[in-house]
C-alpha cells in the first residue's frame, strides 16, 4: 500500500468517523434504531456545497451541522411526540429529506468551485507557512483529524455531564427514567439532534473534499456506518462510553482499509462494495446467534444423558 | 402531606372490557405516615401508586402532594417529589451504568445545572459512605455495572437512590417480593432505616400481611378499587394475621349481601 493510499484512507476514515459517532450515539447509546441517517448525510452534503459555493466555506461547514440537527429534531419529534414507531419515523424523515435535499442543491449533482473549497483554502494556508509536511495531503490530513478530535472530545465531555448521564439512562432503561425527573422526550430529541447534527456534518466535510455534491451520496451510507461501529466494537470490546466513541472511529479508519484493500486486491469491482458492507454488517451482527447455535450443538453432541 | 380526593379510572372505557381499576377512592396521608396496603391480585394497588406517580391521569378526582394540586401535572415533574421502588429489580437501575454513574444521576435529580460534570470525588466519598453502612458489599464496587449486581444489592441502590434526595412521598411497589427471605428481611430493615432517619411520608405494598401489621403505623386493605379497611396503629397493635383475613371475608360477604339484595 503506497503512501498516498494510507493518507487517503485515514482521511476518508476520520471524516466517515464523525458519521460513526452520530450512528453509535443513536444505536448504543440510546438504543434507537434511527434510519433518519442517509438522508441527514446528503442534507450536510447539500448545504455545505451550496453555501461554499456562495464563498463562506466554513459557514457552509456550520450550516451543515445545524441543518442536521433540525433533521434529528424533526425524527424525534415524530417518535415522542406523535408516537410513530421509530423506525418509521427515520424512515418518513429520510423521505421527505430526498426532496429538500433536491431543492438545496437545484439539480441532481453540484460541483464545489476549487477555489471555495475548504481543503484548498487550508492547503493554501499551510503551503503558505511552509507547513506541508504530508504534500498534497496536508491539509486534507489535518482538518480531517482536528474535526474528528474536537467532535469526539465534546463527545466525551458531554456524556460525562449530568445532562449526557440523563441521556445515556433513557438509552439504558426508560422506565427508571420515567420514575425519575428526566423527560424521556427531550432527551431522545436532543440525542437524535447531536446524533443527525455529526452525520451532516460528516457529510459537509465530504462535500468539501470530493469537490461535488451528489443526491445519491448518502444511499446506503447508514450500513456503512453501522459497519465502522461494528468493526469497532469487535477490536475494542464492550467498554464504556469514551471507549466506545473513539472505537467507533478506529472502526471507521478501519473500514477504509479494508474497502482500499478489496478493490486493490483485483478480485472485487468497485461495485460490489457496498454488497460486501452489508454482508460484513449481517454477519457481525449474526456472530451471537452463531455462538448461541454451537453452545446448543456442543451440549447435544458432548453432553452426558446418562449422569 | 398527600390527599387523593375522589379518584376514579376507568380502563378501555366504553368497551367490553371495561375495567373500574379506581373507584371513587379518596385517602389521606399525615406528614410522616408509613402506610402499609393489602389486597389481593387487581384490587387497584400498583393503580393507585401509577395514578400518584402520574402514569396516567384520572378519570375524576383529584391528588394534592404538600399542599400541591399534582393531578395533571407530568410524571418527571411529579418525580422530583416522590420516589419509587418496583418489584422489578430491573426497573429502577440502568444496567449499563456503574453505580457511582447510577447514584450520581439520583443524587442531582431536578438540579439545573445539566452541563456540570456529573460525579466528582465528593459525591464519591458520600456515596461510598452511604453504601457501607447497609453491609451488602457495595462500597468497593463503585465502578462497577449495575447489570452485574445479585438482586438484593439491586434493590438497595435503588433505594439509596429514590431517597439520595430526600423525596416528599417513597412508594414501595412489594419491593422485597423477588428477593429470598433473608434478602427480603435484610432489604426491609434498610427500608424501615432509612425511612425513620429521614422521616419520609411512605406507602408500601405488600403481600406478606404479618408485614404489613408490624411495619409502619397504619395498614389499609383494598379490593376492587376501593378502600375496604383501614386500621390506625392503635387498632393494629395486638391484631394477627387471621383477624385482619377474618375481617377481609366480613367485609366481602357484607358486599355479597349487598349484591344479593340489588338483584332479588
Amino acid at each position: 500500500m503506497s503512501l498516498n493510499v494510507i493518507y487517503g484512507g485515514l482521511e476518508l476514515g476520520f471524516i466517515y468517523g464523525i458519521m460513526a459517532l452520530g450512528l453509535y450515539i443513536s444505536f448504543k447509546i440510546m438504543n434507537i434504531p434511527d434510519l433518519t441517517t442517509d438522508g441527514s448525510f446528503t442534507l450536510g452534503l447539500a448545504v455545505s456545497a451550496v453555501i461554499a459555493n456562495q464563498n463562506h466555506t466554513w459557514l457552509g461547514i456550520l450550516f451543515a451541522f445545524l441543518a442536521g440537527c433540525c433533521a434529528g429534531l424533526v425524527t424525534g419529534f415524530l417518535q415522542t411526540k406523535l408516537r410513530i414507531h421509530p423506525v418509521l419515523a427515520g424512515i418518513i424523515s429520510m423521505c421527505g429529506l430526498y426532496s429538500i435535499n433536491l431543492m438545496i442543491l437545484g439539480s441532481p449533482n453540484v460541483n464545489v468551485q476549487r477555489q471555495s473549497r475548504l481543503f484548498t483554502s487550508v492547503d493554501n494556508f499551510f503551503r503558505s507557512m511552509g507547513l506541508d509536511f504530508f504534500g498534497r495531503h496536508s491539509a486534507k490530513l489535518v482538518v480531517s483529524f482536528l474535526a474528528v478530535s474536537v467532535c469526539v472530545v465534546v463527545m466525551i465531555w458531554f456524556f460525562r455531564t449530568h445532562f449526557g448521564f440523563c441521556l445515556r439512562a433513557t438509552g439504558n432503561n426508560e422506565y427508571m427514567v420515567r420514575a425519575s425527573s428526566i423527560n424521556v422526550d427531550v432527551s431522545k430529541m436532543v440525542a437524535l439532534m447531536l446524533s443527525n447534527g455529526l452525520i451532516a456534518l460528516s457529510g459537509g466535510l465530504i462535500a468539501q473534499y470530493q469537490g461535488y455534491a451528489d443526491i445519491s451520496s448518502g444511499n446506503g451510507i447508514l450500513v456503512v456506518g453501522l459497519a465502522s461501529v461494528i468493526i469497532g466494537e469487535a477490536i475494542f470490546g464492550k467498554r464504556s462510553v469514551a471507549v466506545g466513541l473513539i472505537s467507533a472511529i478506529a472502526g471507521s479508519v478501519l473500514y477504509r482499509f479494508i474497502i482500499t484493500w478489496v478493490i486493490n486486491s483485483g478480485i472485487f469491482t468497485a461495485q460490489v462494495i457496498r454488497l460486501i458492507t452489508a454482508l460484513i454488517v449481517a454477519f457481525a451482527l449474526s456472530i451471537p446467534a452463531f455462538k448461541y447455535y454451537i453452545t446448543r450443538f456442543k451440549i447435544k453432541h458432548g453432553g452426558d444423558q446418562s449422569a | 402531606m398527600l390527599k387523593v380526593n375522589n379518584v376514579t379510572k376507568v380502563f378501555s372505557k366504553g368497551t367490553v372490557n371495561e375495567h373500574t381499576a379506581l373507584n371513587n377512592l379518596s385517602l389521606e396521608l399525615k406528614d410522616g405516615d408509613f402506610v402499609t396496603i393489602v389486597g389481593s391480585n387487581g384490587a387497584g394497588k400498583s393503580t393507585l401508586f401509577n395514578a400518584i406517580c402520574g402514569t396516567f391521569w384520572c378519570d375524576r378526582g383529584s391528588i394534592v402532594l404538600d399542599n400541591k394540586d399534582i393531578t395533571y401535572l407530568k410524571e418527571h415533574k411529579r418525580a422530583k417529589d416522590i420516589g419509587r421502588v418496583f418489584q422489578d429489580t430491573m426497573k429502577g437501575t440502568a444496567p449499563d451504568m456503574t453505580i457511582e454513574e447510577n447514584l450520581a444521576l439520583a443524587y442531582s435529580k431536578g438540579r439545573t445545572r445539566i452541563f456540570q460534570s456529573a460525579v466528582n470525588e465528593k459525591m464519591r466519598r458520600f456515596f461510598r459512605e452511604q453504601l457501607a453502612r447497609y453491609d451488602m458489599g457495595l462500597e468497593d464496587r463503585l465502578k462497577n455495572k449495575v447489570g452485574l449486581l445479585s438482586g438484593g444489592q439491586r434493590q438497595v441502590v435503588t433505594l439509596l437512590m429514590c431517597t439520595l434526595a430526600v423525596p416528599k412521598l417513597l412508594l414501595l411497589d412489594e419491593h422485597t417480593a423477588a428477593l429470598d427471605p433473608a434478602t427480603a428481611e435484610k432489604v426491609m430493615e434498610i427500608t424501615k432505616q432509612i425511612v425513620s432517619e429521614n422521616n419520609i411520608t411512605t406507602m408500601m405494598i405488600t403481600h406478606n400481611i404479618s408485614q404489613a401489621l408490624t411495619t409502619g403505623n397504619r395498614t389499609i386493605m383494598m379490593d376492587s378499587g376501593e378502600i375496604i379497611l383501614d386500621i390506625p396503629a392503635d387498632e393494629r397493635e395486638n391484631m394477627t394475621r387471621e383477624d385482619l383475613l377474618n375481617m377481609y371475608s366480613m367485609k366481602k360477604s357484607q358486599a355479597l349481601d349487598n349484591d344479593r339484595i340489588l338483584f332479588s
